[in-house]
């Protein structure tokens, strides 16, 4: 299982690569914000900034998704691969792996810098760490959920109208951020659509013949 | 053809899948819908006012150099965007609002918050004290307040607020310092008054369990305040300096506008207590005790009457002003104003100080009297140009939703908060059917009219009923020319039935793909993967193989 995340970094460090900068960026933006405002004018930034977080990897891991899908679909790799003594389940277990790998190294740095920066900035006032938290997982989830319909628009076969389609719905599943917010009812919305998004890319990649 | 576990739970996930992402879409032009109708709506449907506003004592009133007379003014402002989720979750996080714990943040160093795991208030801030020498000593302080009392340091002697609502009227100056702040515990069922003077705590008597009061807010009673304007104006006095200067629009032209919270114009000795059922009462400041009713929120008109009281969660918003002048400060009685759940209404009402209503209006169309015509909650919908067209798409739109879920919108109508309805996805609360739903003329239980009620909803559905038979019948068919079994056909019918484009949109994604074969037996197209035809039920014909007669010898 380790080759196999192993071998799906090599094929896509651009990714991994991508996340390591965003996240650094990111960082370096949050903590310039909360160095040059007061702690009372914060709540002005938590919205507008995971909205603009949310919208930069949604896009980014989309592209992720479709790229890993397409690259495999293209180069016949799970074909070659189920060649060897490796079942197909294990194949996609370990694209999605690496997906999520991707997501938490740009998400998961910047949530503890900022978690970090509000405990030295501000009051020990629990509304702002509620926040982050929130605000946090609500853009996993989504990034998780585009990530999926990436994975499914790149196995689909003809290169650009699936993936075409799948950036349209890409960009309607992101407005579902500005229609419910960071409120737990997106929560509820967002995972069962990602485990659902997540059936449906396992069911894809194994019925179609490789 | 036997389903298999597999199909079904690929079924039921793009099910779920195409409903997610065809709401979005749909809420959206919906969305765009109301919006229009918010910019386009005419002026007069937004604003209501009332002169005089009978309050004022008959002197002041009645003055013979009265311009004008004292005067309420409530106005609506657009009603869509501000209930995005995003707009409302960045809104209820900052102090003060119903998801944070944050009642204060005037500053760096003034600021409060309620901690929910030790039931305590902090309250830090800077403590001024003035010196035997004249000087003033500036510190800061920190303290943790329960029930039971006030301390430097957090104790559990103190005691655990569980669900408190604090008056957050007083934060507008920094004299709660040296004053007291008020506050109601929902599950204490007590309210409390801080006196940071002397450091102590005042309990009031607990509410019995059989009291009905159930209070949600006290102070300053107002829920969505950027989307309702309410103010109001002292009579206008004719002086030397304003007959000479006649601009129509000056505001110097009217009286002085008093908004909630100023403080010169706030009752001294009352505050006002809004319980869950609309009921406004008075609270003695110093007695904790109620002191009386004080009105009620006003009920703006809907599409479909109601006859019973708004709610504060039926309010998409609402203001209270209590009144008072600023010579005397006594209580003289209070404005109200209501913007209905769909925001296409607003009703004002004057109480006085008995809690009598005396006075009240609502939006709608007016003639070049100045004289109410038709209801605005009505007349937005079809009284202007381009309302007709848009609350038609509008309709039609509602209907292309789920009608298991139109349905299901009809029975909860009145269960969301009205806010929560502008965004809601599944289950729409605004819609048409769920207005229908809320339609409380019956309440004097009579089973005919439950039916003819349920009947009228089904009717203002049947755009969706027809939509999904027809989609169903398709989906019927096709499912027939594939092969499924009659149980799977009456699935998917039902299926289509209940979720209408949804259902069909699933059973084209999850159909088999399959290549047909033509049947030797009845010439139609069979599926190659199944043993007998579904269509005429024989068998694959598979030619006898008969060894031929002839065989190749060696040499």
């Amino acid at each position: 299982m380790l080759t196999l995340i192993k071998r799906e970094i090599h094929d896509h460090p651009l990714f991994f690569i991508g996340s390591v900068i965003l996240s650094t960026v990111l960082i370096g933006l949050s903590i310039a914000t909360l160095k040059g405002h007061y702690w009372i004018e914060l709540t002005a930034f938590d919205s507008p900034a995971g909205t603009i977080v949310s919208t930069i990897l949604v896009f980014v891991f989309f592209g992720m998704g479709a790229v890993q899908m397409d690259t495999d679909r293209t180069r016949k790799i799970s074909a070659f691969i189920s060649i060897l003594s490796v079942s197909r389940n294990r194949i996609l277990l370990a694209k999605i792996i690496a997906g999520l790998l991707a997501i938490l190294i740009a998400l998961v740095p910047l949530a503890v810098t900022v978690t970090i920066l509000l405990r030295i900035h501000i009051p020990p006032i629990p509304v702002f760490h509620v926040m982050v938290l929130e605000i946090f997982s609500g853009t996993f989830l989504i990034t998780l959920a585009c990530y999926f319909i990436g994975l499914q628009a790149g196995w689909n076969s003809g290169r650009l109208p699936p993936v075409i389609i799948g950036l349209i719905l890409t960009c309607i599943l992101l407005t579902l951020i500005i229609i419910k917010g960071f409120m737990p009812e997106i929560m509820i919305i967002l995972t069962l659509f990602t485990v659902a998004s997540l059936i449906r890319t396992w069911h894809l990649f194994m019925s179609t013949p490789l | 053809m036997k389903l298999s576990t597999n199909y079904i739970v690929r079924v039921l996930v793009t099910g779920f899948v195409v409903l997610t992402l065809l709401s979005i879409p749909l809420f959206w032009i919906r969305f765009l819908c109301n919006e229009i109708l918010s910019v386009w709506m005419p002026r007069e449907y937004k604003y209501v006012d009332i002169e005089p506003t009978g309050l004022l004592p008959d002197n002041l009133e009645n003055d013979p150099n009265i311009e004008r007379h004292s005067r309420v003014y409530a106005r609506l402002d657009e009603w869509e965007y501000p209930h995005l989720g995003i707009i409302e979750y960045f809104e209820s996080t900052s102090p003060g609002e119903s998801r944070s714990c944050l009642i204060l943040s005037s500053s760096e160093k003034d600021w409060a918050y309620f901690d929910n795991k030790s039931g305590h208030f902090v309250f830090r801030y800077v403590e001024t004290k003035i010196m035997p020498d004249s000087d003033k000593l500036e510190r800061e302080v920190q303290y943790y307040i329960g029930p039971e009392g006030i301390s430097e340091i957090p104790d559990k002697t103190l005691g655990r607020f569980i669900e408190p609502i604090v008056d957050s009227s007083e934060f507008k100056t920094s004299l709660w310092k040296s004053g007291r702040i008020i506050l109601y515990d929902k599950k204490l069922r007590s309210f409390f008054a801080i006196n940071f003077e002397d450091r102590n705590i005042t309990k009031s008597r607990q509410l019995l369990k059989d009291d009905p009061r159930r209070p949600i807010d006290i102070g300053i009673l107002n829920k969505n305040d950027d989307i309702l304007d309410l103010y109001w104006m002292l009579p206008k006095v004719k002086t030397s300096e304003n007959n000479q200067v006649r601009t129509l629009y000056s505001r110097e032209r009217f009286g002085s506008i008093i908004k909630e919270g100023d403080p010169d114009y706030r009752p001294d000795k009352y505050l006002l207590v809004l319980d869950e059922s609309g009921r406004i009462d008075l609270l003695d400041k110093e007695t904790l005790e109620f002191a009386g009713s004080a009105g009620r929120l006003p009920t703006p008109a809907t599409l479909f009457p109601a006859d019973k009281n708004a709610t504060p969660d039926d309010l998409l918003a609402y203001r209270i002003l209590p009144m008072a002048l600023k010579e005397d400060r006594k209580y003289r009685g209070l404005f109200a104003a209501a913007v209905n759940r769909e925001g296409t209404a607003l009703a004002l009402s004057v109480f006085d100080a008995n809690g009598v209503l005396i006075r009240s209006d609502h939006t709608g169309e007016r003639d070049y009297r100045g004289r109410r015509g038709t209801l605005s909650s009505r007349a937005v919908l079809f009284s202007f140009p381009g309302a007709p067209a848009i609350t038609i798409g509008r309709f039609l739109l509602e209907n292309l939703h789920p009608p298991i879920l139109s349905l299901a919108s009809y029975f909860t109508a009145d269960s969301f908060e009205a806010g929560s309805g502008h965004r809601a996805l599944l289950l729409l609360p605004n819609s048409f059917i769920a207005m229908k739903g809320r339609d409380a003329r019956d309440d004097n239980i009579v089973v005919d009219n439950i039916v003819v009620r349920f009947l009228y909803a089904l009717l203002l559905m049947s755009p969706s009923i027809v939509l999904a038979i027809l989609l169903a019948w398709r989906v019927g068919k096709d499912a027939a020319f594939i092969g499924f079994s009659r149980k799977t056909r009456r699935w998917w019918l039902l299926g289509t039935i209940a979720f209408g484009l949804v259902g069909y949109i699933t059973y084209r994604l999850t159909r088999p793909k399959i290549t047909l074969v033509t049947c030797a037996n009845c010439g139609k197209p069979r599926r190659p993967d199944t043993g007998i035809c579904h269509r005429c039920g024989s068998k694959w014909d598979v030619p006898e193989l008969v060894p031929p007669t002839w065989r190749v010898i060696d040499g």
